[in-house]
Formats: C-alpha cells, structure tokens, sequence
C-alpha cells in the first residue's frame, strides 16, 4: 500500500481521485456527489465495500442486453425473442425495460419488444444516437426480417413524443406502419404506473402516427 | 365573485388566521409590520398558484414553523363563491426535510380544489384576482420579463388553454435549445432533429402570441380611456402597444388561422442562426408591450405621477376584461395605494371598487379613506397576527 504516495493527494493514479473519478462518470452524479460517495465508501465497513463491487462485477457478468431486442436478460437472444409462438410482424419500441413487464402484464400484445434505454432529451444530453435505434434499424433491415409494424410505446409525455415522431419519420421510408398507443393514456403518465386496463386498451386502440 | 372564508396557517407572519367574509369592500387597517401586503398577497396566491414577489416558496412558511415543527408548512385555503357556485380552494407549501435536524433549503407546493388534490393548472381561475399594488411601476420602467409575467398572470386566470401552452412551452423551449448547443458543438449538422420541437414551439407559440395580442387590444382599449379619466385631460393619452418577439412575416399573421404555420417557418428559416447563437430568437418568450405617453415611451420622458395613472390605467383594465370575459367582476386586492393618490384619482379607483363584488383595501390609517368616501365599507384592524371588526362608534 505505501508506496511513497499520499492516498489524499490528488492527482490520477490516487485510489481516492479514481473513485471519485469513476463515481463522476456515472449519469447524474455531478463532482461534489461523486466526492461525498467517494467518501462514504471510505467511512464504511470493508464488508460493505466489497458487497457493492461484488454485486457490481456480478451484474455486469451475470445480465447482459439482448443482441436482438435489447432487453436485460441472462441469456441472448432472451426467452421473448427465441419464444416462436410470438408474433414476429410487430415490435412494440419502450423506453426501458421495465416497460416489458408492463406490456406483458397486459396479455395484450403477443409480438416482439426492442428496448431504447431512454428517450430523446436535449436537456439531458440525450440524442437519437444515444438509444439503441441504431440497433432497430439493424432488425429491420436484416432480410429475414417479418415485422410490418412498429408500435411505439414511449410514456405519452413531450420527450416519448419526440421519440415517437423522431422513429415515424425514420422509419415511414423502409415501407413500416408505425402506430403510437392510443390517447386513453393520461397525459404524463408512465407506462410503468399504468394499470393493465389502460395500458391494455391504449394498445387495442393504437393509432398510426401522423 | 367573492371570498367567502379565508385561513391562512403558518403564512409568513400570520400562525392562524381564519375570517368569514361577505360581498362588500373591507378596509383593514395595521401598522406597517402587520403583515397587510402578505395578507393580500396570499389571497392572490390563491389566484395564481405564485407568490406575488419572486423568491423561494420556502419563504412563504413562517419561521416558527420551520424552527419548531418536524415538518414545516404553510397552508392557504379560501371558500369562494361565484356566479357558477361555490368552490374551496387550497394552496398548501410543504418544506422538504431532506435531514430530520437540518434546516430545509426547498419547498414544493400542493393544490386542491374542493379537498380534491389538483394540479396547479385546475386550481388558476377558480378565483380571479386583480391586486393594486405600489411596485405596479415596475411593469411599466422594469425589465420586458415583468410585462410579460403581468400578462401571464392576468391571462392565465382567464384561460386555461393560454396556461397549458406557457407550461408546454417553457418545456419545448428549454428542450430546444439544448439542442442548439448540441448541434452547436457538432459543427451544425442533424437541423433535422430539430423538426420535432420546432413542431411544438409553433403550436404553443402561436396560441400564446394570438391570446397575448387579442388581450393587449382589450386592455389598450379600456386602459386609454381610464387614462384620460385619471388625467381629467385630453391632453395627455396611453397608449399600449403589443411588441411580439417574433419577426415582421409572423406578425402580419396574428389575426390570421395560419399563425402557427408561419411561425414554424420563421423557426426553421432561422435555424442556422439559431444554431450558431446556441438559442431561440424567436418567440413569444422574447415579447414585450410598450406604454406611450402623448406618443413617447413612458419608462423614459413620464413623470412619476404619470406612469403611476398608466399603471392604475392598466389594472382598471385588468378588472374590465376580467369581467367582460367571465361575467363575473374579480375580487380587487387594492395593497395601500391610495394614500399616495390625489382626491381625482382615489375616487376612479373607488368608483370601479363599487362595481364589482369583494374588495380587500390595506391602509396604515385606520381613518383613510374616509368613512364619508367610502360609506358602507367595513373596518378590521390587523394587529399581531389577528383580524379584529372596528366598530362604527370607534372612530372620531
Ligand atoms: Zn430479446
């Protein structure tokens, strides 16, 4: 451990600047979150400390995105995307994965998911190359492909509705009919909050976006 | 319409304060400490959802509150009763206690109307407001913001769909121009994504621009007349002028259906522009009114005692339209302003109170105005937190 340097010295190779450094990195943690982390960790039991980088190695091994629908899952393709009594002409577009379980709670709708981890959002630097569109573009192309529509499932609030629009005029040239979830969602709400019935019938009554 | 009860619970200087109150004009009398500025601007936060001065919610709460309970909060509720029947209306501002110990930095605000929890947006216009108040000048020799904050206020307590589109947006707006700076720094390609937002900015911008320009013609009209009756000269005239922040092609369309398009043109011929500056140009959040007086800007050439009768002007205005677009006259906050007016003008001023329903007047003199000027009105002395009746036989 000593190898001459001071552990509080600032500077790259010093553990403390690293952790710091590595909490920064994370979405929404600005420099004085990540410091005042970096020191909790400090203050804590050693057991904890190595629980947490336990469970953050084990996360990283153990779930990983699905190739095809980009879904969390442990193994790829996940059970969805191999299960071949699922519609293969529709892939309903969600902003995160807990939206999946929302959907299939519903028992409405028996295709196929693609998950964007996010939604277009300028003010939180996010942009459509930041979501995995590149990777619906990718299905849609591939030769083999079934899928005739595109249902997009994006919380009916200003940034799900950018999405939305941003993917109806991506994909409208590649001949796809892409549909929103119907109004009966109250304005603001989130997918993952809506009861099955709603959700069920904004789905049933799903309208091509314009 | 008229205040039928009104409690206020840990606001600002006042612990409890709970009053029953009737159509009429009251006048309510207290030192200067007293708390009669935060009385009235309580009742028009119960208007508005918004404190009458700017500043954090948080200092609505009293201080005793926020020292001494676990989890401080102001609570304003009033019954009104209007044309339409009566309702109950409640603002609550909660502290947020990140720490128990720690003294809260926030607050965040709760509505209801009728004890159901609503949104801020369910609660505006459920009770109309027009408050007279000394730093009124400050719409007409402040910064463009204040005019355009005096008609969000005044609009917004009208019409609903005009609140939507500020609140959209102010959202599509700041949305916006994030994506400036981002294409910014990517040397301005992908204007494209801008479609979406500008898409919005259009539809909101142009029922704000369209509902802004048909209330200022109102207003002007009403306030030029009120003008010349306050000066008691035809001499000297207002004029208020609508300053629309958006360029000379979309202005020629305000009075037209296709506003929206041509804003939306006018956002995307300015893109590059836009881009470049890392900000929107155009917009109604680049508005601005101007007040002329015998034809010349009244921040510059006025005396005070003139842009004192344009403000005036403008709220006595303000009352007009409320009631001609309701049919129901708004309750009239009037915040110690007459002491500082001539006899001519304090008679205007009390001549429109008696045309509408309720109205609360704050003085420092128990006797002013007078009982001869205002027959009929009723008395209350605030002191230490409490409203009490002064009876008739009281005064000299
Ligand atoms: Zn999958």
């Amino acid at each position: 451990m000593n190898d001459g340097r001071d552990p509080f010295l600032p500077g790259a190779s010093s553990p403390i600047a690293r952790l710091v450094e590595a909490f920064h990195r994370l979405p929404g943690i600005g420099p004085k979150s990540a410091q005042r982390l970096a020191y909790h960790i400090l203050r804590t039991q050693e057991a904890e400390a190595q629980e947490l980088a336990d469970a953050l190695i084990e996360v990283k091994r153990s779930i990983v995105f699905c190739q095809q629908c980009q879904n969390l899952t442990s193994r790829t393709p996940c059970e969805i995307c191999t299960d071949a009594s699922r519609d293969r002409h529709s892939i309903c577009v969600v902003e995160e994965p807990l939206d999946v379980l929302a959907i299939e709670r519903t028992n409405g709708f028996h295709g196929l998911y693609h998950v964007l981890h996010g939604v277009i959002s300028p003010s939180d630097g996010v942009g459509p190359e930041d979501l995995k569109i590149g990777e619906l573009l990718a299905r849609l192309r591939d030769v083999e492909t079934e899928v005739s529509e595109i249902i997009v499932a994006t919380n009916p609030n200003l940034e799900g509705e950018a999405t939305a629009m941003y993917l109806a005029r991506l994909l409208r040239p590649l001949g796809i009919r892409v549909t929103r979830l119907a109004r009966g969602l109250p304005a603001g709400a989130d997918l993952e909050y809506a009861d099955d019935v709603t959700l069920g019938r904004a789905l049933e009554f799903r309208q091509e976006v314009q | 319409m008229h205040l039928a009860h009104l409690a206020l619970t840990d606001v600002r200087s006042f612990r409890h304060l709970a009053i029953d109150l009737a159509p009429g004009i009251y006048v309510i009398a207290g030192e200067n400490a007293a708390g009669k500025t935060n009385l009235l601007e309580s009742v028009a936060m119960l208007a508005t959802t918004k404190g009458v001065r700017s500043g954090p919610d948080l200092d609505l709460i009293s201080w005793q509150a926020v020292v001494e309970d676990p989890l401080p909060a102001a609570r304003l509720e009033a019954d009104v009763e209007t044309a339409a029947g009566k309702r109950s209306l409640e603002v609550a501002v909660i502290a947020q206690v990140a720490v128990a110990g720690v003294p809260p930095t926030r607050a965040g605000k709760r509505f209801r109307v009728n004890g159901v929890a609503r949104r801020a947006t369910d609660l505006i216009g459920q009770l109309r407001v027009v408050m007279f108040a000394a730093d009124d000048l400050a719409i007409i020799d402040g910064p463009p913001v204040n005019r355009r904050r005096y008609l969000d206020l005044t609009i917004s307590q009208l019409d609903p769909a005009y609140l939507r589109a500020l609140q959209r947006y102010a959202r599509v707006l700041e949305q916006r121009n994030s994506l400036l700076r981002r294409l910014q720094e990517r040397g301005g390609r992908g204007l494209d994504q801008l479609d979406f937002w500008d898409d919005e900015l259009a539809a909101a911008g142009a029922l704000i621009l369209a509902r802004r320009a048909e209330s200022v013609r109102a207003l002007a009209r009403d306030a030029a007349d009120r003008y010349a009756e306050l000066a008691a000269t035809t001499e000297e005239t207002l004029e208020i002028r609508y300053l629309p922040g958006v360029p000379a092609s979309v202005q020629e369309a305000l009075r037209e259906h296709d506003l929206q398009a041509h804003l939306r043109a006018a956002l995307e011929a300015g893109r590059v522009e836009d881009v470049r500056r890392g900000m929107s140009r155009i917009g109604p959040h680049r508005d601005d009114l101007s007040f002329l007086i015998s034809g010349h800007p009244a921040g510059m050439t006025s005396s005070r005692g003139q842009q004192r009768s344009a403000a005036l002007a403008l709220r006595l205005a303000e009352v007009a339209l409320s009631t001609r677009r309701t049919g129901d006259p708004p309750v009239l906050l009037l915040d110690d302003i007459l002491s500082e007016l001539d006899p001519r003008r304090r008679e205007r001023i009390l001549h429109v109170a008696y045309g509408v329903d309720q109205v609360l007047i704050t003085t420092p003199d128990e006797d002013r105005p007078s009982r001869e000027e205002l027959p009929g009105a009723l008395r209350m002395r605030l002191f230490e937190g409490a409203l009490t009746p002064i009876a008739p036989f009281e005064a000299g």
